[in-house]
Protein backbone atom coordinates (compact mmCIF):
# COMPACT_ATOMS: atom_id res chain seq x y z
CA UNK A 1 0.00 0.00 0.00
CA UNK A 2 1.33 3.23 -0.71
CA UNK A 3 2.29 5.33 2.49
CA UNK A 4 -0.42 7.65 3.39
CA UNK A 5 -0.59 9.91 6.68
CA UNK A 6 -1.64 8.11 10.07
CA UNK A 7 -5.16 7.30 10.01
CA UNK A 8 -7.39 10.16 11.81
CA UNK A 9 -11.08 10.16 12.52
CA UNK A 10 -12.72 13.51 11.14
CA UNK A 11 -15.53 15.14 12.44
CA UNK A 12 -18.13 16.85 10.61
CA UNK A 13 -20.55 18.98 12.86
CA UNK A 14 -23.21 20.30 11.49
CA UNK A 15 -22.86 23.91 13.50
CA UNK A 16 -26.29 25.14 12.54
CA UNK A 17 -26.03 28.66 13.28
CA UNK A 18 -29.85 28.81 13.75
CA UNK A 19 -30.81 26.49 16.51
CA UNK A 20 -29.14 25.39 20.03
CA UNK A 21 -28.61 21.89 19.08
CA UNK A 22 -26.33 23.35 16.18
CA UNK A 23 -24.21 25.22 18.63
CA UNK A 24 -24.08 22.03 21.00
CA UNK A 25 -22.43 20.04 17.83
CA UNK A 26 -19.67 22.44 17.08
CA UNK A 27 -19.11 22.69 20.79
CA UNK A 28 -18.95 19.04 21.40
CA UNK A 29 -16.90 18.54 18.34
CA UNK A 30 -14.59 21.35 19.64
CA UNK A 31 -14.27 19.07 23.10
CA UNK A 32 -13.64 16.12 21.40
CA UNK A 33 -10.98 18.05 19.19
CA UNK A 34 -8.91 19.83 21.53
CA UNK A 35 -9.39 18.05 24.81
CA UNK A 36 -11.27 14.62 24.42
CA UNK A 37 -9.08 12.66 21.44
CA UNK A 38 -6.93 15.57 20.33
CA UNK A 39 -3.94 13.37 18.84
CA UNK A 40 -7.04 11.29 17.47
CA UNK A 41 -9.03 13.13 15.50
CA UNK A 42 -9.46 16.23 12.78
CA UNK A 43 -12.18 18.65 12.44
CA UNK A 44 -13.88 18.72 8.28
CA UNK A 45 -15.37 21.68 7.53
CA UNK A 46 -18.68 21.19 6.10
CA UNK A 47 -19.02 24.37 3.70
CA UNK A 48 -15.80 23.10 1.96
CA UNK A 49 -16.85 20.31 0.57
CA UNK A 50 -19.05 22.79 -1.74
CA UNK A 51 -16.73 25.22 -2.06
CA UNK A 52 -13.96 22.94 -3.27
CA UNK A 53 -12.04 21.86 -0.45
CA UNK A 54 -10.04 19.41 -1.96
CA UNK A 55 -8.11 18.25 1.11
CA UNK A 56 -11.66 18.29 2.81
CA UNK A 57 -13.01 15.38 0.13
CA UNK A 58 -9.69 13.56 -0.01
CA UNK A 59 -9.99 13.33 3.91
CA UNK A 60 -13.10 11.93 3.84
CA UNK A 61 -12.62 9.22 1.33
CA UNK A 62 -9.72 8.08 2.96
CA UNK A 63 -10.41 7.70 6.75
CA UNK A 64 -13.41 7.79 8.85
CA UNK A 65 -15.60 9.93 9.50
CA UNK A 66 -18.50 11.05 12.44
CA UNK A 67 -21.35 13.20 11.46
CA UNK A 68 -22.57 15.09 13.83
CA UNK A 69 -26.04 16.51 13.17
CA UNK A 70 -28.38 18.54 15.74
CA UNK A 71 -31.88 17.71 14.24
CA UNK A 72 -33.03 15.10 11.74
CA UNK A 73 -32.30 17.19 8.96
CA UNK A 74 -28.92 15.45 9.37
CA UNK A 75 -26.83 18.16 7.02
CA UNK A 76 -23.53 17.17 8.25
CA UNK A 77 -24.35 13.37 6.98
CA UNK A 78 -26.28 13.83 3.89
CA UNK A 79 -23.36 16.26 2.78
CA UNK A 80 -20.68 14.32 3.56
CA UNK A 81 -22.17 11.19 1.99
CA UNK A 82 -22.95 13.66 -0.88
CA UNK A 83 -19.75 15.12 -1.49
CA UNK A 84 -17.54 13.06 -0.61
CA UNK A 85 -18.02 9.00 1.26
CA UNK A 86 -20.92 8.13 3.08
CA UNK A 87 -19.77 8.77 7.24
CA UNK A 88 -18.89 5.83 9.22
CA UNK A 89 -21.15 7.06 11.98
CA UNK A 90 -23.94 9.38 12.05
CA UNK A 91 -24.57 11.05 15.81
CA UNK A 92 -28.21 12.98 15.74
CA UNK A 93 -28.07 14.89 18.59
CA UNK A 94 -31.84 13.93 20.02
CA UNK A 95 -30.97 10.21 20.05
CA UNK A 96 -28.16 11.43 22.45
CA UNK A 97 -30.63 13.65 24.25
CA UNK A 98 -33.94 10.58 24.40
CA UNK A 99 -30.97 8.20 25.34
CA UNK A 100 -29.44 9.83 28.26
CA UNK A 101 -32.87 11.51 29.62
CA UNK A 102 -30.72 15.29 28.74
CA UNK A 103 -33.32 18.42 28.30
CA UNK A 104 -33.45 19.84 24.88
CA UNK A 105 -30.88 22.81 24.71
CA UNK A 106 -31.69 26.56 24.73
CA UNK A 107 -30.18 29.45 23.36
CA UNK A 108 -27.68 30.59 19.97
CA UNK A 109 -24.71 32.22 20.67
CA UNK A 110 -24.84 31.06 24.37
CA UNK A 111 -25.84 28.17 25.40
CA UNK A 112 -27.84 28.09 28.83
CA UNK A 113 -25.61 26.77 31.87
CA UNK A 114 -28.18 24.01 32.02
CA UNK A 115 -27.32 23.07 28.51
CA UNK A 116 -23.61 22.52 29.01
CA UNK A 117 -24.18 18.89 29.98
CA UNK A 118 -25.82 18.30 26.75
CA UNK A 119 -22.20 19.32 25.03
CA UNK A 120 -20.10 17.17 27.49
CA UNK A 121 -22.96 13.81 26.93
CA UNK A 122 -22.34 14.56 23.26
CA UNK A 123 -18.60 14.71 23.41
CA UNK A 124 -18.31 11.31 25.31
CA UNK A 125 -20.85 9.79 22.28
CA UNK A 126 -18.41 11.52 20.01
CA UNK A 127 -15.52 10.61 21.71
CA UNK A 128 -16.45 6.37 22.08
CA UNK A 129 -17.24 6.12 18.70
CA UNK A 130 -13.46 7.89 18.06
CA UNK A 131 -12.02 5.13 20.18
CA UNK A 132 -14.02 2.42 17.76
CA UNK A 133 -13.46 3.50 14.61
CA UNK A 134 -9.73 3.87 16.00
CA UNK A 135 -9.26 0.07 17.39
CA UNK A 136 -10.69 -1.02 13.86
CA UNK A 137 -9.40 -2.26 10.77
CA UNK A 138 -10.54 0.54 8.15
CA UNK A 139 -10.59 -0.02 4.16
CA UNK A 140 -9.33 2.96 2.49
CA UNK A 141 -11.08 1.80 -0.91
CA UNK A 142 -13.85 0.95 0.25
CA UNK A 143 -14.09 3.17 2.80
CA UNK A 144 -15.74 0.53 5.51
CA UNK A 145 -15.15 -1.11 8.77
CA UNK A 146 -13.21 -4.41 7.78
CA UNK A 147 -13.63 -5.91 11.06
CA UNK A 148 -13.23 -5.04 14.89
CA UNK A 149 -9.97 -6.37 15.07
CA UNK A 150 -7.74 -3.97 17.06
CA UNK A 151 -4.77 -2.34 15.69
CA UNK A 152 -1.89 0.29 16.58
CA UNK A 153 -3.90 3.74 16.71
CA UNK A 154 -2.08 6.62 14.92
CA UNK A 155 -0.43 8.53 17.75
CA UNK A 156 1.56 11.43 16.07
CA UNK A 157 0.05 14.54 14.82
CA UNK A 158 -1.93 17.55 15.78
CA UNK A 159 -5.39 18.24 16.16
CA UNK A 160 -6.03 20.59 13.00
CA UNK A 161 -8.40 20.95 10.03
CA UNK A 162 -9.16 18.24 7.66
CA UNK A 163 -8.00 20.18 4.58
CA UNK A 164 -4.05 19.98 6.47
CA UNK A 165 -4.26 16.31 6.36
CA UNK A 166 -1.88 15.81 4.02
CA UNK A 167 -2.78 13.64 1.75
CA UNK A 168 -1.72 14.65 -1.54
CA UNK A 169 -3.61 15.56 -4.95
CA UNK A 170 -1.27 15.94 -7.95
CA UNK A 171 -2.31 17.88 -11.18
CA UNK A 172 -1.14 16.34 -14.19
CA UNK A 173 -2.02 18.56 -17.60
CA UNK A 174 -2.90 16.39 -20.93
CA UNK A 175 -4.32 17.47 -23.91
CA UNK A 176 -5.57 20.22 -22.35
CA UNK A 177 -6.88 19.22 -19.41
CA UNK A 178 -5.53 19.39 -15.80
CA UNK A 179 -6.49 15.75 -14.51
CA UNK A 180 -6.46 15.56 -10.25
CA UNK A 181 -5.53 12.38 -9.00
CA UNK A 182 -5.57 11.30 -5.75
CA UNK A 183 -2.34 9.90 -3.69
CA UNK A 184 -0.05 9.72 -6.71
CA UNK A 185 3.07 10.92 -5.53
CA UNK A 186 2.91 7.95 -2.67
CA UNK A 187 1.43 5.47 -5.28
CA UNK A 188 4.81 6.42 -7.44
CA UNK A 189 6.87 6.11 -4.51
CA UNK A 190 6.05 2.93 -3.96
CA UNK A 191 5.56 1.24 -7.46
CA UNK A 192 9.76 2.58 -7.38
CA UNK A 193 10.70 1.34 -4.32
CA UNK A 194 9.15 -1.99 -6.14
CA UNK A 195 11.94 -1.90 -8.57
CA UNK A 196 9.72 -0.72 -11.08
CA UNK A 197 10.98 1.75 -13.83
CA UNK A 198 9.78 4.18 -16.80
CA UNK A 199 10.86 2.93 -20.34
CA UNK A 200 13.24 5.69 -21.34
CA UNK A 201 12.05 7.33 -24.72
CA UNK A 202 8.98 5.24 -24.49
CA UNK A 203 5.68 7.67 -23.75
CA UNK A 204 3.75 4.59 -25.15
CA UNK A 205 1.18 3.86 -22.55
CA UNK A 206 1.43 0.32 -22.65
CA UNK A 207 4.87 1.03 -20.81
CA UNK A 208 3.06 1.87 -17.29
CA UNK A 209 3.30 -1.00 -15.33
CA UNK A 210 -0.65 -2.25 -14.77
CA UNK A 211 0.03 -2.27 -10.73
CA UNK A 212 0.14 1.13 -11.14
CA UNK A 213 -3.24 2.01 -13.02
CA UNK A 214 -4.42 -0.26 -10.53
CA UNK A 215 -3.45 1.29 -7.46
CA UNK A 216 -4.86 4.78 -8.77
CA UNK A 217 -7.96 3.14 -9.56
CA UNK A 218 -8.15 2.05 -6.14
CA UNK A 219 -8.07 5.76 -4.62
CA UNK A 220 -9.71 7.23 -7.09
CA UNK A 221 -13.31 7.19 -8.56
CA UNK A 222 -12.29 7.59 -12.24
CA UNK A 223 -15.53 7.83 -15.03
CA UNK A 224 -15.11 5.03 -17.58
CA UNK A 225 -14.91 7.79 -20.36
CA UNK A 226 -12.33 9.29 -19.13
CA UNK A 227 -10.28 6.02 -18.19
CA UNK A 228 -7.75 7.02 -21.52
CA UNK A 229 -7.18 10.52 -20.07
CA UNK A 230 -6.16 9.31 -16.81
CA UNK A 231 -3.90 6.80 -18.14
CA UNK A 232 -1.92 8.89 -20.08
CA UNK A 233 -1.87 11.11 -17.18
CA UNK A 234 -0.30 8.84 -15.02
CA UNK A 235 2.01 7.66 -17.52
CA UNK A 236 3.17 11.14 -18.30
CA UNK A 237 3.66 11.31 -13.86
CA UNK A 238 5.10 8.14 -14.17
CA UNK A 239 8.06 9.08 -16.96
CA UNK A 240 8.53 12.50 -15.03
CA UNK A 241 8.80 10.68 -11.47
CA UNK A 242 11.25 8.31 -12.61
CA UNK A 243 13.57 10.89 -14.80
CA UNK A 244 13.65 12.82 -11.41
CA UNK A 245 14.63 10.05 -9.47
CA UNK A 246 17.53 8.96 -11.56
CA UNK A 247 19.03 12.37 -11.85
CA UNK A 248 18.78 12.74 -7.90
CA UNK A 249 20.62 9.69 -8.11
CA UNK A 250 23.38 10.87 -11.22
CA UNK B 1 -38.47 40.90 3.68
CA UNK B 2 -34.82 40.68 5.79
CA UNK B 3 -31.60 40.72 4.57
CA UNK B 4 -30.15 37.79 4.86
CA UNK B 5 -26.31 37.15 6.44
CA UNK B 6 -24.40 34.16 5.97
CA UNK B 7 -21.61 33.46 8.23
CA UNK B 8 -18.78 31.18 7.19
CA UNK B 9 -19.54 28.38 9.96
CA UNK B 10 -16.18 26.87 10.17
CA UNK B 11 -15.54 25.14 13.16
CA UNK B 12 -11.98 24.40 13.21
CA UNK B 13 -10.48 28.30 13.14
CA UNK B 14 -10.58 31.29 14.59
CA UNK B 15 -11.70 33.57 11.89
CA UNK B 16 -14.66 31.08 11.81
CA UNK B 17 -15.71 31.56 15.10
CA UNK B 18 -14.94 35.77 14.31
CA UNK B 19 -17.81 35.35 11.85
CA UNK B 20 -20.03 33.48 13.73
CA UNK B 21 -19.87 35.96 16.52
CA UNK B 22 -20.09 38.78 14.56
CA UNK B 23 -23.21 37.71 12.86
CA UNK B 24 -25.34 36.66 15.80
CA UNK B 25 -24.40 40.32 16.91
CA UNK B 26 -25.70 41.98 14.19
CA UNK B 27 -29.05 39.60 14.46
CA UNK B 28 -29.83 40.09 17.98
CA UNK B 29 -28.60 43.30 19.07
CA UNK B 30 -27.70 45.66 16.28
CA UNK B 31 -30.53 45.06 13.34
CA UNK B 32 -32.77 42.59 15.22
CA UNK B 33 -35.86 42.22 12.74
CA UNK B 34 -34.19 43.58 9.72
CA UNK B 35 -31.96 40.75 9.72
CA UNK B 36 -31.79 36.56 9.93
CA UNK B 37 -28.99 34.23 9.64
CA UNK B 38 -29.18 31.38 6.82
CA UNK B 39 -27.05 28.70 8.27
CA UNK B 40 -24.52 27.13 5.43
CA UNK B 41 -24.98 23.78 6.60
CA UNK B 42 -28.48 24.47 4.84
CA UNK B 43 -27.23 25.53 1.92
CA UNK B 44 -24.34 22.96 1.57
CA UNK B 45 -27.24 20.14 1.63
CA UNK B 46 -29.23 21.45 -0.74
CA UNK B 47 -31.63 22.56 1.22
CA UNK B 48 -34.72 23.92 -1.01
CA UNK B 49 -36.11 26.57 2.41
CA UNK B 50 -32.68 27.47 2.75
CA UNK B 51 -32.09 28.59 -0.89
CA UNK B 52 -35.32 29.80 -1.30
CA UNK B 53 -34.18 32.51 1.32
CA UNK B 54 -31.37 33.31 -0.39
CA UNK B 55 -32.60 33.46 -3.51
CA UNK B 56 -36.05 35.19 -2.50
CA UNK B 57 -34.76 38.39 -0.04
CA UNK B 58 -33.90 41.47 -0.58
CA UNK B 59 -30.49 41.04 0.22
CA UNK B 60 -27.93 38.96 1.51
CA UNK B 61 -24.09 39.61 3.11
CA UNK B 62 -21.63 37.03 3.62
CA UNK B 63 -19.15 37.06 6.09
CA UNK B 64 -15.99 35.07 5.02
CA UNK B 65 -13.45 33.55 7.54
CA UNK B 66 -10.78 33.43 5.05
CA UNK B 67 -9.24 33.24 1.44
CA UNK B 68 -11.54 29.99 0.69
CA UNK B 69 -14.78 32.27 1.00
CA UNK B 70 -16.76 29.33 1.78
CA UNK B 71 -20.56 31.37 2.75
CA UNK B 72 -19.38 33.72 -0.80
CA UNK B 73 -19.35 30.85 -2.95
CA UNK B 74 -22.06 28.80 -1.17
CA UNK B 75 -24.43 31.11 -1.74
CA UNK B 76 -24.00 31.44 -5.64
CA UNK B 77 -24.19 27.70 -5.65
CA UNK B 78 -27.46 27.59 -4.21
CA UNK B 79 -27.95 30.72 -6.85
CA UNK B 80 -28.38 33.69 -4.34
CA UNK B 81 -26.56 36.59 -5.15
CA UNK B 82 -24.12 38.26 -2.54
CA UNK B 83 -25.16 42.30 -1.94
CA UNK B 84 -22.03 42.82 0.24
CA UNK B 85 -18.86 40.53 1.13
CA UNK B 86 -17.14 41.26 4.09
CA UNK B 87 -14.03 39.21 5.39
CA UNK B 88 -12.78 38.82 9.00
CA UNK B 89 -9.27 39.55 7.54
CA UNK B 90 -9.96 42.85 5.78
CA UNK B 91 -11.80 43.61 9.32
CA UNK B 92 -8.46 42.78 10.69
CA UNK B 93 -6.11 44.42 8.85
CA UNK B 94 -8.05 47.70 9.35
CA UNK B 95 -7.52 46.91 13.10
CA UNK B 96 -4.43 45.01 14.05
CA UNK B 97 -4.52 46.08 17.44
CA UNK B 98 -7.75 43.14 17.94
CA UNK B 99 -5.65 40.06 17.59
CA UNK B 100 -8.40 37.01 17.56
CA UNK B 101 -6.98 34.00 19.47
CA UNK B 102 -9.62 30.61 20.69
CA UNK B 103 -12.08 29.05 19.20
CA UNK B 104 -14.84 27.12 21.30
CA UNK B 105 -14.04 30.92 23.13
CA UNK B 106 -12.92 34.17 22.13
CA UNK B 107 -10.01 36.31 23.46
CA UNK B 108 -11.06 39.52 24.21
CA UNK B 109 -9.17 40.52 20.85
CA UNK B 110 -11.56 38.40 19.14
CA UNK B 111 -14.52 39.84 20.65
CA UNK B 112 -13.34 43.21 19.65
CA UNK B 113 -13.29 42.68 15.95
CA UNK B 114 -16.12 40.44 15.87
CA UNK B 115 -17.93 43.75 17.33
CA UNK B 116 -16.23 45.84 14.63
CA UNK B 117 -16.94 43.05 11.88
CA UNK B 118 -20.56 43.50 13.53
CA UNK B 119 -20.48 47.12 13.25
CA UNK B 120 -19.41 47.13 9.57
CA UNK B 121 -21.98 44.60 8.62
CA UNK B 122 -24.86 46.74 10.26
CA UNK B 123 -23.66 49.85 8.24
CA UNK B 124 -24.25 47.97 4.97
CA UNK B 125 -27.45 46.76 6.14
CA UNK B 126 -28.25 50.41 7.12
CA UNK B 127 -26.70 51.16 3.15
CA UNK B 128 -28.84 48.95 1.45
CA UNK B 129 -32.21 49.93 3.56
CA UNK B 130 -31.40 53.28 2.37
CA UNK B 131 -30.59 52.27 -1.18
CA UNK B 132 -33.65 49.95 -1.44
CA UNK B 133 -36.14 52.85 0.21
CA UNK B 134 -35.27 55.07 -2.79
Amino acid sequence: MPHLPPRKVGIVACSGEEMAEGTVTRLAALKVLEELRPTMTVTICLPLFLAGGEGDRAFARFYPTIAVDGCARRCAARATELYSHKPAVSIVLDDVLAERGLQRPQGLRRLTPESLPVVDALAEVIAGEVDRLMAARWSRSEGRLLDTEESEPATTGSTGCACSSGIPISRVRVNGRTVAIMALEPILEMAYNQGLRASPNDHATASLPPAIMDAVRLYNAIPSEDDALYTEAVQVAWQHFCAAKEQNHG
Amino acid sequence: MSIVIVPCSGIGKTYGTVTREAAYRVVEELCPGETEIVPLSLLVLGDPEAQARVRNNTAVITLDGCKLACATVNVGQAGGTVTRAFTVLDCYRRHKDMKPQGIAELNAGGLALAQALAAEVAQAVAEIEKAEAS
